[in-house]
Protein backbone atom coordinates (compact mmCIF):
# COMPACT_ATOMS: atom_id res chain seq x y z
CA UNK A 1 0.00 0.00 0.00
CA UNK A 2 1.02 3.53 -0.69
CA UNK A 3 -0.36 5.41 2.27
CA UNK A 4 0.49 9.09 2.27
CA UNK A 5 1.14 10.76 5.57
CA UNK A 6 0.21 14.40 6.07
CA UNK A 7 3.96 15.14 5.99
CA UNK A 8 4.37 13.48 2.60
CA UNK A 9 1.35 15.35 1.32
CA UNK A 10 2.80 18.64 2.53
CA UNK A 11 6.17 17.83 0.95
CA UNK A 12 4.44 17.04 -2.36
CA UNK A 13 2.65 20.37 -2.24
CA UNK A 14 5.94 22.21 -1.62
CA UNK A 15 7.43 20.65 -4.74
CA UNK A 16 4.61 21.81 -7.00
CA UNK A 17 5.33 24.26 -9.78
CA UNK A 18 4.62 27.75 -8.58
CA UNK A 19 2.27 30.15 -10.25
CA UNK A 20 3.48 33.47 -11.58
CA UNK A 21 3.76 35.81 -8.59
CA UNK A 22 1.08 38.08 -9.95
CA UNK A 23 -1.40 35.20 -10.10
CA UNK A 24 -0.64 34.21 -6.52
CA UNK A 25 -1.38 37.79 -5.60
CA UNK A 26 -4.70 37.63 -7.44
CA UNK A 27 -5.76 34.38 -5.83
CA UNK A 28 -5.08 35.48 -2.31
CA UNK A 29 -6.94 38.74 -2.80
CA UNK A 30 -9.93 37.46 -4.73
CA UNK A 31 -12.50 39.22 -2.56
CA UNK A 32 -10.49 42.38 -2.18
CA UNK A 33 -11.64 45.37 -4.20
CA UNK A 34 -8.93 47.91 -3.40
CA UNK A 35 -6.07 46.67 -5.52
CA UNK A 36 -3.99 48.98 -7.64
CA UNK A 37 -5.23 47.98 -11.06
CA UNK A 38 -2.62 49.74 -13.16
CA UNK A 39 0.22 48.03 -11.31
CA UNK A 40 -1.48 44.70 -11.76
CA UNK A 41 -2.12 45.21 -15.47
CA UNK A 42 1.54 46.06 -15.92
CA UNK A 43 2.75 43.00 -14.01
CA UNK A 44 0.55 40.66 -16.04
CA UNK A 45 1.61 42.19 -19.33
CA UNK A 46 5.23 41.18 -18.67
CA UNK A 47 4.08 37.60 -19.14
CA UNK A 48 3.27 37.42 -22.83
CA UNK A 49 1.84 33.93 -22.95
CA UNK A 50 -0.43 34.69 -20.02
CA UNK A 51 -1.52 37.98 -21.57
CA UNK A 52 -2.30 36.37 -24.92
CA UNK A 53 -4.42 33.63 -23.39
CA UNK A 54 -6.26 36.09 -21.14
CA UNK A 55 -7.09 38.34 -24.08
CA UNK A 56 -8.38 35.43 -26.15
CA UNK A 57 -10.69 34.53 -23.28
CA UNK A 58 -11.83 38.12 -22.91
CA UNK A 59 -12.60 38.26 -26.64
CA UNK A 60 -14.48 34.96 -26.67
CA UNK A 61 -18.19 35.20 -27.29
CA UNK A 62 -18.93 34.17 -23.68
CA UNK A 63 -18.16 37.72 -22.65
CA UNK A 64 -20.02 39.35 -25.52
CA UNK A 65 -17.66 42.27 -26.10
CA UNK A 66 -18.46 44.44 -29.13
CA UNK A 67 -14.83 45.49 -29.51
CA UNK A 68 -11.75 43.36 -29.45
CA UNK A 69 -9.55 44.15 -26.48
CA UNK A 70 -5.83 44.11 -27.12
CA UNK A 71 -4.34 44.92 -23.72
CA UNK A 72 -4.99 43.83 -20.14
CA UNK A 73 -5.81 47.42 -19.27
CA UNK A 74 -8.49 47.47 -21.99
CA UNK A 75 -9.91 44.20 -20.78
CA UNK A 76 -10.23 45.72 -17.32
CA UNK A 77 -11.94 48.77 -18.77
CA UNK A 78 -14.53 46.77 -20.72
CA UNK A 79 -15.03 43.70 -18.54
CA UNK A 80 -14.29 45.11 -15.13
CA UNK A 81 -11.53 44.22 -12.76
CA UNK A 82 -13.17 41.18 -11.16
CA UNK A 83 -13.83 39.43 -14.45
CA UNK A 84 -10.41 40.17 -15.89
CA UNK A 85 -8.76 38.96 -12.72
CA UNK A 86 -10.59 35.66 -13.01
CA UNK A 87 -9.66 35.26 -16.65
CA UNK A 88 -6.00 35.81 -15.80
CA UNK A 89 -6.25 33.20 -13.06
CA UNK A 90 -7.92 30.69 -15.37
CA UNK A 91 -5.29 31.25 -18.05
CA UNK A 92 -2.46 30.78 -15.54
CA UNK A 93 -3.79 27.77 -13.67
CA UNK A 94 -4.58 25.71 -16.74
CA UNK A 95 -1.00 26.11 -17.95
CA UNK A 96 0.95 25.53 -14.79
CA UNK A 97 0.74 21.79 -14.11
CA UNK A 98 2.87 19.38 -16.12
CA UNK A 99 0.82 16.81 -18.04
CA UNK A 100 1.46 13.13 -18.65
CA UNK A 101 2.80 12.46 -15.14
CA UNK A 102 0.74 9.39 -14.58
CA UNK A 103 -0.33 7.11 -17.42
CA UNK A 104 -3.79 6.31 -16.10
CA UNK A 105 -4.69 9.90 -15.31
CA UNK A 106 -6.16 11.81 -18.24
CA UNK A 107 -5.05 15.40 -17.92
CA UNK A 108 -7.21 16.47 -20.85
CA UNK A 109 -10.36 15.01 -19.33
CA UNK A 110 -9.49 16.58 -16.01
CA UNK A 111 -9.28 20.03 -17.54
CA UNK A 112 -12.34 19.49 -19.70
CA UNK A 113 -14.28 18.65 -16.56
CA UNK A 114 -12.85 21.60 -14.63
CA UNK A 115 -13.48 24.13 -17.41
CA UNK A 116 -17.03 22.86 -17.94
CA UNK A 117 -17.71 23.07 -14.20
CA UNK A 118 -16.36 26.62 -14.20
CA UNK A 119 -18.68 27.60 -17.08
CA UNK A 120 -21.66 25.89 -15.43
CA UNK A 121 -20.96 27.41 -12.00
CA UNK A 122 -20.73 30.84 -13.61
CA UNK A 123 -24.05 30.37 -15.40
CA UNK A 124 -25.70 29.07 -12.22
CA UNK A 125 -24.29 31.94 -10.16
CA UNK A 126 -25.83 34.47 -12.54
CA UNK A 127 -29.25 32.93 -11.98
CA UNK A 128 -28.62 32.96 -8.21
CA UNK A 129 -27.43 36.60 -8.32
CA UNK A 130 -24.17 35.38 -6.83
CA UNK A 131 -20.75 36.68 -7.88
CA UNK A 132 -20.19 34.99 -11.26
CA UNK A 133 -16.46 35.50 -11.38
CA UNK A 134 -15.82 33.90 -8.04
CA UNK A 135 -18.09 31.00 -9.02
CA UNK A 136 -16.13 30.54 -12.26
CA UNK A 137 -12.78 30.32 -10.48
CA UNK A 138 -14.24 28.06 -7.79
CA UNK A 139 -15.57 25.70 -10.46
CA UNK A 140 -12.20 25.65 -12.16
CA UNK A 141 -10.34 24.87 -8.93
CA UNK A 142 -12.74 22.52 -7.15
CA UNK A 143 -10.85 19.32 -8.00
CA UNK A 144 -7.34 20.82 -8.08
CA UNK A 145 -6.35 18.39 -5.31
CA UNK A 146 -6.35 15.59 -7.88
CA UNK A 147 -3.56 17.38 -9.74
CA UNK A 148 -1.67 17.79 -6.49
CA UNK A 149 -1.78 14.03 -5.93
CA UNK A 150 -0.95 13.15 -9.53
CA UNK A 151 1.91 15.65 -9.82
CA UNK A 152 3.38 15.08 -6.36
CA UNK A 153 2.92 11.30 -6.16
CA UNK A 154 2.58 9.88 -9.67
CA UNK A 155 3.56 6.31 -8.75
CA UNK A 156 1.11 6.17 -5.88
CA UNK A 157 -1.58 7.62 -8.09
CA UNK A 158 -0.97 4.86 -10.64
CA UNK A 159 -2.20 2.47 -7.97
CA UNK A 160 -5.24 4.64 -7.38
CA UNK A 161 -6.01 4.37 -11.09
CA UNK A 162 -5.59 0.59 -10.94
CA UNK A 163 -7.87 0.33 -7.89
CA UNK A 164 -10.45 2.50 -9.65
CA UNK A 165 -10.32 0.35 -12.78
CA UNK A 166 -10.94 -2.75 -10.71
CA UNK A 167 -13.58 -1.47 -8.28
CA UNK A 168 -15.20 1.42 -10.18
CA UNK A 169 -17.08 4.01 -8.18
CA UNK A 170 -15.92 7.46 -7.10
CA UNK A 171 -12.33 8.63 -7.38
CA UNK A 172 -12.57 9.74 -3.80
CA UNK A 173 -13.15 6.14 -2.67
CA UNK A 174 -10.20 4.92 -4.73
CA UNK A 175 -7.92 7.61 -3.35
CA UNK A 176 -8.95 6.87 0.23
CA UNK A 177 -8.50 3.13 -0.23
CA UNK A 178 -5.00 3.38 -1.68
CA UNK A 179 -3.54 6.59 -0.28
CA UNK A 180 -5.51 7.00 2.93
CA UNK A 181 -6.26 10.58 1.90
CA UNK A 182 -8.24 12.01 -1.00
CA UNK A 183 -8.16 14.92 -3.42
CA UNK A 184 -10.19 17.05 -1.03
CA UNK A 185 -7.39 16.82 1.58
CA UNK A 186 -4.80 17.53 -1.09
CA UNK A 187 -6.80 20.46 -2.45
CA UNK A 188 -7.11 22.01 0.99
CA UNK A 189 -3.36 21.58 1.51
CA UNK A 190 -2.75 23.38 -1.78
CA UNK A 191 -5.23 26.12 -0.89
CA UNK A 192 -3.23 26.74 2.28
CA UNK A 193 0.09 26.59 0.49
CA UNK A 194 -0.97 28.90 -2.34
CA UNK A 195 -2.76 31.16 0.09
CA UNK A 196 -6.20 30.92 -1.55
CA UNK A 197 -8.96 33.05 -0.10
CA UNK A 198 -11.06 31.32 2.54
CA UNK A 199 -14.05 31.19 0.16
CA UNK A 200 -12.05 29.13 -2.36
CA UNK A 201 -10.75 26.90 0.41
CA UNK A 202 -14.32 26.24 1.58
CA UNK A 203 -15.42 25.22 -1.90
CA UNK A 204 -12.51 22.83 -2.31
CA UNK A 205 -13.18 21.37 1.13
CA UNK A 206 -16.97 21.00 0.85
CA UNK A 207 -17.94 20.58 -2.82
CA UNK A 208 -18.67 16.89 -2.17
CA UNK A 209 -20.45 17.60 1.12
CA UNK A 210 -22.33 20.87 0.70
CA UNK A 211 -24.77 19.89 3.47
CA UNK A 212 -22.03 20.38 6.05
CA UNK A 213 -22.79 23.20 8.44
CA UNK A 214 -20.84 26.28 7.35
CA UNK A 215 -20.00 24.91 3.88
CA UNK A 216 -21.38 28.05 2.26
CA UNK A 217 -23.61 28.74 -0.73
CA UNK A 218 -20.76 28.68 -3.22
CA UNK A 219 -19.98 25.07 -2.28
CA UNK A 220 -23.61 24.22 -3.12
CA UNK A 221 -23.34 25.98 -6.50
CA UNK A 222 -20.14 24.13 -7.37
CA UNK A 223 -21.60 20.84 -6.11
CA UNK A 224 -24.58 21.14 -8.45
CA UNK A 225 -22.44 22.40 -11.34
CA UNK A 226 -20.08 19.44 -10.89
CA UNK A 227 -22.98 16.96 -11.01
CA UNK A 228 -24.48 18.64 -14.09
CA UNK A 229 -21.18 18.48 -15.95
CA UNK A 230 -20.79 14.79 -15.12
CA UNK A 231 -24.37 14.21 -16.29
CA UNK A 232 -23.81 16.15 -19.53
CA UNK A 233 -20.84 13.85 -20.17
CA UNK A 234 -18.53 16.68 -21.20
CA UNK A 235 -15.16 15.38 -20.01
CA UNK A 236 -15.04 12.63 -22.63
CA UNK A 237 -14.40 9.77 -20.18
CA UNK A 238 -15.87 6.36 -20.99
CA UNK A 239 -16.40 5.58 -17.33
CA UNK A 240 -18.03 8.93 -16.55
CA UNK A 241 -20.05 8.72 -13.34
CA UNK A 242 -22.57 11.15 -11.84
CA UNK A 243 -22.10 11.45 -8.08
CA UNK A 244 -25.06 11.53 -5.72
CA UNK A 245 -26.57 15.02 -5.82
CA UNK A 246 -27.23 16.61 -2.45
CA UNK A 247 -30.95 17.36 -2.20
CA UNK A 248 -30.16 20.28 0.09
CA UNK A 249 -27.87 21.86 -2.52
CA UNK A 250 -30.35 21.11 -5.33
CA UNK A 251 -33.17 22.71 -3.34
CA UNK A 252 -31.03 25.76 -2.64
CA UNK A 253 -30.83 26.48 -6.39
CA UNK A 254 -34.63 26.66 -6.63
CA UNK A 255 -34.70 26.46 -10.44
CA UNK A 256 -37.39 24.83 -12.58
CA UNK A 257 -36.79 22.44 -15.46
CA UNK A 258 -36.94 25.11 -18.13
CA UNK A 259 -34.20 27.05 -16.35
CA UNK A 260 -32.05 23.94 -16.14
CA UNK A 261 -32.44 23.17 -19.84
CA UNK A 262 -31.23 26.70 -20.67
CA UNK A 263 -28.40 26.23 -18.22
CA UNK A 264 -27.34 22.97 -19.91
CA UNK A 265 -27.29 24.66 -23.31
CA UNK A 266 -25.32 27.65 -22.00
CA UNK A 267 -22.81 25.37 -20.28
CA UNK A 268 -22.19 23.32 -23.41
CA UNK A 269 -21.73 26.37 -25.63
CA UNK A 270 -19.36 28.19 -23.29
CA UNK A 271 -17.45 25.04 -22.51
CA UNK A 272 -16.81 24.42 -26.20
CA UNK A 273 -15.29 27.79 -26.77
CA UNK A 274 -13.37 28.08 -23.51
CA UNK A 275 -11.80 24.66 -23.68
CA UNK A 276 -10.36 25.46 -27.13
CA UNK A 277 -8.74 28.58 -25.73
CA UNK A 278 -7.54 27.22 -22.40
CA UNK A 279 -6.26 23.88 -23.59
CA UNK A 280 -3.91 25.08 -26.33
CA UNK B 1 -20.30 38.93 -33.83
CA UNK B 2 -23.01 36.39 -33.94
CA UNK B 3 -23.07 32.73 -33.13
CA UNK B 4 -20.14 30.51 -32.32
CA UNK B 5 -16.89 31.06 -34.15
CA UNK B 6 -13.46 29.53 -34.11
CA UNK B 7 -10.13 31.27 -34.46
CA UNK B 8 -8.61 29.25 -37.28
CA UNK B 9 -4.99 29.39 -38.46
CA UNK B 10 -4.77 30.67 -42.03
CA UNK B 11 -3.17 27.40 -43.16
CA UNK B 12 -6.31 25.52 -42.09
CA UNK B 13 -8.85 27.85 -43.66
CA UNK B 14 -10.50 26.83 -46.93
CA UNK B 15 -12.46 28.68 -49.60
CA UNK B 16 -16.15 28.70 -48.68
CA UNK B 17 -15.60 29.35 -44.97
CA UNK B 18 -17.37 32.44 -43.59
CA UNK B 19 -15.79 35.23 -41.53
CA UNK B 20 -17.54 35.82 -38.21
CA UNK B 21 -15.96 39.23 -37.78
CA UNK B 22 -14.14 41.94 -39.73
CA UNK B 23 -10.48 41.27 -40.46
CA UNK B 24 -8.08 44.17 -40.05
CA UNK B 25 -4.41 44.52 -40.85
CA UNK B 26 -1.80 45.59 -38.31
CA UNK B 27 -2.74 49.25 -38.82
CA UNK B 28 -6.40 48.67 -38.16
CA UNK B 29 -7.53 48.97 -41.79
CA UNK B 30 -10.43 46.71 -42.64
CA UNK B 31 -9.34 44.04 -45.13
CA UNK B 32 -12.52 42.00 -45.24
CA UNK B 33 -15.97 42.53 -43.79
CA UNK B 34 -17.87 40.30 -41.42
CA UNK B 35 -19.86 37.57 -43.19
CA UNK B 36 -17.59 37.40 -46.23
CA UNK B 37 -17.35 33.99 -47.85
CA UNK B 38 -13.63 33.34 -48.32
CA UNK B 39 -12.17 32.59 -51.73
CA UNK B 40 -8.81 31.22 -52.79
CA UNK B 41 -7.55 34.65 -53.82
CA UNK B 42 -8.69 36.30 -50.57
CA UNK B 43 -6.78 33.70 -48.56
CA UNK B 44 -3.64 34.33 -50.59
CA UNK B 45 -4.05 38.07 -50.14
CA UNK B 46 -4.57 37.77 -46.38
CA UNK B 47 -1.33 35.80 -46.18
CA UNK B 48 0.48 38.68 -47.91
CA UNK B 49 -0.98 41.07 -45.33
CA UNK B 50 0.56 39.05 -42.54
CA UNK B 51 -2.76 37.68 -41.22
CA UNK B 52 -2.17 34.29 -39.65
CA UNK B 53 -5.44 33.55 -37.91
CA UNK B 54 -9.08 34.16 -38.93
CA UNK B 55 -12.37 34.17 -37.02
CA UNK B 56 -14.42 31.55 -38.85
CA UNK B 57 -18.12 30.93 -38.31
CA UNK B 58 -18.58 27.49 -36.85
CA UNK B 59 -20.53 25.32 -39.20
CA UNK B 60 -23.64 24.33 -37.35
CA UNK B 61 -23.30 20.56 -37.45
CA UNK B 62 -26.06 18.91 -39.38
CA UNK B 63 -28.24 17.66 -36.55
CA UNK B 64 -27.50 13.98 -36.22
CA UNK B 65 -30.69 12.05 -35.67
CA UNK B 66 -31.18 11.41 -31.98
CA UNK B 67 -31.28 7.78 -31.01
CA UNK B 68 -33.36 7.58 -27.82
CA UNK B 69 -32.21 4.06 -27.05
CA UNK B 70 -28.54 5.03 -27.21
CA UNK B 71 -29.16 8.21 -25.19
CA UNK B 72 -30.91 6.25 -22.44
CA UNK B 73 -28.27 3.53 -22.42
CA UNK B 74 -25.50 6.10 -21.98
CA UNK B 75 -27.44 7.87 -19.22
CA UNK B 76 -28.00 4.53 -17.49
CA UNK B 77 -24.24 4.05 -17.54
CA UNK B 78 -23.36 7.57 -16.37
CA UNK B 79 -26.01 7.43 -13.62
CA UNK B 80 -25.12 3.84 -12.65
CA UNK B 81 -24.66 4.78 -9.00
CA UNK B 82 -28.14 6.23 -8.76
CA UNK B 83 -30.80 3.93 -7.35
CA UNK B 84 -34.26 4.90 -8.64
CA UNK B 85 -35.89 3.28 -5.63
CA UNK B 86 -33.87 5.27 -3.13
CA UNK B 87 -36.33 8.04 -2.30
CA UNK B 88 -33.68 9.93 -0.34
CA UNK B 89 -31.76 10.36 -3.59
CA UNK B 90 -34.43 12.31 -5.48
CA UNK B 91 -32.17 15.17 -6.56
CA UNK B 92 -29.99 12.83 -8.64
CA UNK B 93 -33.17 11.39 -10.15
CA UNK B 94 -34.44 14.82 -11.18
CA UNK B 95 -31.08 15.70 -12.73
CA UNK B 96 -31.21 12.52 -14.77
CA UNK B 97 -34.76 13.26 -15.97
CA UNK B 98 -33.82 16.83 -16.98
CA UNK B 99 -30.70 15.70 -18.84
CA UNK B 100 -32.73 13.04 -20.63
CA UNK B 101 -35.33 15.63 -21.66
CA UNK B 102 -32.51 17.87 -22.83
CA UNK B 103 -30.78 15.17 -24.88
CA UNK B 104 -34.05 13.99 -26.43
CA UNK B 105 -35.11 17.60 -27.05
CA UNK B 106 -38.44 17.10 -25.38
CA UNK B 107 -40.79 20.04 -25.11
CA UNK B 108 -40.91 21.24 -21.53
CA UNK B 109 -43.77 23.19 -20.01
CA UNK B 110 -42.60 26.49 -18.58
Amino acid sequence: MNRLTPEQLAAGVQDLPSLPAVVMELLSSIEQEDIDISVLAKKVSYDQALTAKTLRLANSSSYGLQVKVTTIQQAITFLGFQTTRNLITAAAITGCFPSGQCAGFHDKSFWRHSIATAACARALARRMRFNQDIAFTAGLLHDIGRLVLVTGHPDAYDQVVAWHAEHGGDWQDAERAVLGIDHVDAGVALADHWNFSSTMRQVIAYHHTPDTHGAGFLAAIVHVANAIVHALDLAGEDDELVPRVSSVAWDAMGLNEEAYLHLFRETELQFGEMSTILMT
Amino acid sequence: MSGPFQLTPLAETRPGMVLSDVVRDGKGNVLLAQGVVLTESMLASLGRHGIDVLPIVQAVPAAAPIDPVAVRARLDHVFRKHDRDDLGDWATGILRRYVEDYRLEREVAA
